[in-house]
């Protein structure tokens, strides 16, 4: 009898189904492999078993027996632990207390036992004796650990649960050979004690090296679970695919109109910061670039740095052959670049505000304008809107009246005033229709007819394989893999996003 | 990430250990410089006389800055707590007339200061954590709410304590004042919450209450208990007001609510949550005041005092956080 069992679990979000038909069975003493696409569901399939998600539909057994898992609390109850893809440690607290914060040892029921946290912690502690580091202990405080040494306390603390059965989220990205090797010696440990393990990962060597099944997930859907001593990595990665992987796009859409030869638009070198390291690419006038590779591996980070939203450690830049630096967004912007995020939210949008507000505020900047003349700003504002099919009443009704589509088509209108050199997407079309998908990229196109280069980053393949003349593969922050022309297949970006950092 | 060679292991010095195991260190310096210019200005100041009138008078700011820092470690924040001093001010002072002023009078109504206290600190626990508004709003609409509560339970200023009351507070025991009792009783307080399972909790949930969430903490019921906490104290706090002033006034917290949020980041904690110390919110509340005799020490015209006692909170912050950015860089 299986340990944990989900079937037909399905979970939306609105409009959008993250999770459509979620079967998973976990035995005793396994390493369960889930493997899936970017937005596939296997994360939602994981917070669903966490608790932090709760499911729509479907079924949740344990042991045979079903249960309603109503929180992070009740999942711990019931057996499950958890590393978090995205950690959940205290900064501030030390590292002990981090382990056994879940489940601080008492004390004359109020106090905290400090010689029994103390033990129990150094037993976890002890597990990565020698591969931790230096500065590691059980005093140090999380905040002042690298980010190898914090993705290690969250393992510990997810240890610490003793749970059945647990999951780790991508628990090695930022771990060395050692502390990798280390980790697969200590879930080796587990599978003899019988428990159940879900394992996530986006190195294929890993995933050869420790599992014993594979779910495959595609589309929301299980596709199917395989024992992985009967295949091989070029199957899991067409079941990830489905059909038709080994088709170059090309021919099932037509690219962009190609770059014109010359010199490269803006050259990049050795750029390293926060999240990327050594990423070198020029992009030629005319071309749209695309940044591959899982969600997270960098893409983001690198734009963001680009526009100077986030700062760079090293490495040089070039703009039409003269050496840019980028301080903040608003040098970047003044030297010709330009950055559309699909956090519009965060990002873009200027809430509660009206749509000619929303599509002025880069002209002002560029004009260094204090004083506007509400006809003369409409007169700049209506093409660029109109160049988008943008739908809306009147430029005086606020942003939060438009669709997330329309609302987007306004934010990259405000770009288009004053046309910049370089255009730097980062995922933009998140959360929004198909038809404003379509408009957005014959727009991306056209601009790039005209000369503008264009770094674009999708977190949906097809968007990049249908529009990218290249595509610069990122795995663990640096750029693994570049696919250009007959290359640019589904099954080639997905091997070289899987490919062992 | 994965080149081990390269990668730098973090070595804090021993000045930024020192502050990480000891924030309040800055507030303490400070505390020690405004002594020394207390005695520079006023030599007898420094005296013991003066100094137990400073701890005597200060002693209620001390009590409301510890309360304010329970709830500051979760990073919420209680705008109320000036509000329920005048509240259990009030109510303890109208109990203790109508039960006649004895001995067990007294001991009656503290108690129900504390209830009251206690159910003011729950009233804002489930307001903020529990319907999950905004601790800054909502607790402002609910210090009107127990302003107007401790109006209604006494209009007017001025109905006095009974004697026995103001005297112990100013009185001494075994050759020394009773406020160093108190302040002794406190200290041993707070050592036994800081050893609780539930301070840990608290800054847990500050330093990243959707972490702490997914560990498995109850954040929700552990914000509640930061609150409850906090209406402790402010009762605590109301009680040295009353045998400061030795009478009831439904206005006398109000404006100690933002010196008591002055003093607990003046003792080095963070206002975002997570990160500090109750021994610091003593320090920063004995600061304020400390300075505010410093003020009065040096001769400034009544008509400057304002400016004077502000302008000198800056600096002191701006002191602090110096030293406390110097640590952490």
């Amino acid at each position: 009898m299986a340990k944990l069992s989900l079937s037909g679990v399905s979970k939306a979000y609105g409009a959008t189904l993250a999770l459509r038909r979620g079967d998973l069975d976990i035995e005793a003493g396994e390493v369960h492999v889930l493997l899936g696409s970017n937005g596939s569901g296997k994360s939602t399939l994981c917070k669903i078993v966490a608790g932090s998600v709760r499911p729509d539909k479907g079924e949740v057994l344990i042991d045979g027996r079903p249960v309603t898992i109503s929180g992070p609390q009740a999942a711990r109850a019931l057996g499950i632990g958890i590393f978090y893809q995205e950690l959940s440690l205290s900064e501030h607290r030390s590292v002990a207390e981090n382990i056994c914060l879940a489940d601080l040892p008492g004390k004359s029921g109020i106090f905290v036992d400090r010689a029994a946290l103390e033990a129990r912690a150094s037993r976890y502690i002890a597990l990565f004796a020698g591969v931790a580091g230096e500065g590691f202990s059980a005093e140090a405080l999380v905040g002042n650990l690298r980010a190898d040494q914090r993705q290690l306390v969250e393992i510990m603390k997810a240890l610490s649960s003793e749970a059945p059965v647990i999951i780790f989220d991508e628990p090695t990205s930022a771990l060395d050979r050692a502390q990798v090797d280390r980790f697969f010696e200590i879930l080796r440990q587990l599978k003899t004690e019988g428990r159940g393990i879900i394992f996530i990962s986006h190195r294929m060597d890993e995933i050869t090296a420790i599992g014993d099944r594979a779910t495959v997930i595609r589309d929301g859907e299980t596709i199917r679970t395989l024992k992985l001593s009967e295949t091989d990595p070029a199957e899991m990665i067409r079941l990830m695919v489905g059909e038709n992987s080994d088709l170059p796009s090309a021919e099932h859409e037509l690219p962009a109109a190609g770059p014109s030869a010359g010199a490269p638009l803006l050259s990049v070198r050795n750029l390293s910061g926060k999240g990327f390291r050594n990423v070198s690419f020029d992009v030629l006038p005319g071309e749209i670039l695309g940044f591959g590779g899982l969600h997270g591996q960098g893409q983001s980070a690198v734009l963001r740095a680009l526009f100077g939203a986030s700062s760079i450690s090293g490495g040089s830049l070039e703009l039409s052959g003269r050496s840019l630096a980028v301080a903040n967004p608003r040098s970047a912007i003044r030297s010709g670049l330009a950055y559309v995020s699909g956090d519009r939210g965060r990002d873009g949008v200027i809430q509660g505000r009206p749509i000619v507000e929303n599509a002025a505020p880069i002209h002002y900047l560029k004009e260094r304008l204090l004083l506007a003349r509400p006809s003369a700003l409409r007169d700049k504002v209506l093409p660029a809107l109109g160049a988008l099919h943008t739908k809306f009443a009147s430029l005086a009704h606020p942003i939060g009246s438009l669709s997330g589509g329309n609302q987007q088509k306004i934010v990259i209108a405000r770009w288009l005033i004053e046309r910049p050199e370089v255009l730097l997407l980062d995922d933009p079309t998140k959360g929004i229709d198909l038809a404003a998908k379509a408009d957005l990229f014959n727009l991306i196109r056209q601009l790039a007819a005209e000369g503008m280069a264009i770094l674009l980053y999708s977190s949906e393949d097809a968007e990049l394989l249908g529009n990218a003349n290249r595509i610069l593969v990122f795995n663990g922050g640096a750029v693994t893999r570049e696919l250009t022309g007959a290359d640019r297949t589904r099954y080639n970006l997905y091997q070289a996003a899987y490919e062992a950092a | 990430m994965a080149e081990t060679g390269s990668a730098k292991a973090p070595t804090p010095g021993g000045f930024k250990r020192l502050i990480e195991r000891y924030p309040f260190l800055p507030a303490l310096g400070i505390l020690i410089i405004l002594l020394a210019l207390n005695g520079i200005f006023s030599p007898n100041s420094l005296s013991y006389r003066s100094l137990t009138g400073l701890v005597s008078t200060y002693l209620a700011l001390i009590m409301l800055a510890i309360a304010q820092t329970y709830v500051i470690f979760a990073g919420d924040i209680d705008l109320s707590a000036g509000a329920v001093v005048s509240l259990v001010n009030v109510v303890i002072i109208v109990l203790m007339e109508k039960m006649g002023g004895g001995g067990l009078a007294v001991f009656a109504a503290l108690g129900v200061g504390v209830l009251a206290g206690l159910v003011c600190g729950l009233i804002n626990g489930i307001v903020v954590a529990g319907l999950r508004l905004q601790a800054i709003v909502a607790t402002f609409a609910t210090s009107i709410f127990f302003t107007g509560f401790a109006l209604w339970v006494m209009p007017v200023a001025g109905t006095p304590a009974p004697a026995l009351f103001w005297r112990t507070y100013g009185s001494k025991l075994l050759g020394l004042p009773f406020v160093f009792y108190i302040v002794a009783a406190l200290a041993i307080l707070l050592f036994v919450i800081s050893r609780t399972r539930l301070a840990l909790q608290l800054l847990s949930v500050g330093d990243d209450a959707q972490a702490a969430y997914q560990t498995g903490l109850p954040v929700t019921p552990i914000r509640i208990k930061g609150y409850l906490l906090c209406g402790l104290f402010s009762a605590l706090a109301a009680f040295c007001v009353t045998g400061d002033t030795a009478s009831g006034d439904p206005l006398v917290g109000g404006k100690m609510t933002l010196f008591s949020v002055a003093a607990v980041v003046l003792g080095g904690s963070a206002l975002a949550g997570g990160w500090g110390t109750v021994v610091g919110s003593l320090l920063g509340a004995l600061t304020i005041g400390l300075i505010n005799s410093l003020v009065f020490f040096i001769g400034t015209p009544s008509e400057w005092q304002n400016f004077v006692q502000g302008l000198a909170i800056l600096v002191v912050l701006m002191a602090g956080i110096l030293v406390g950015r110097r640590a952490r860089a």
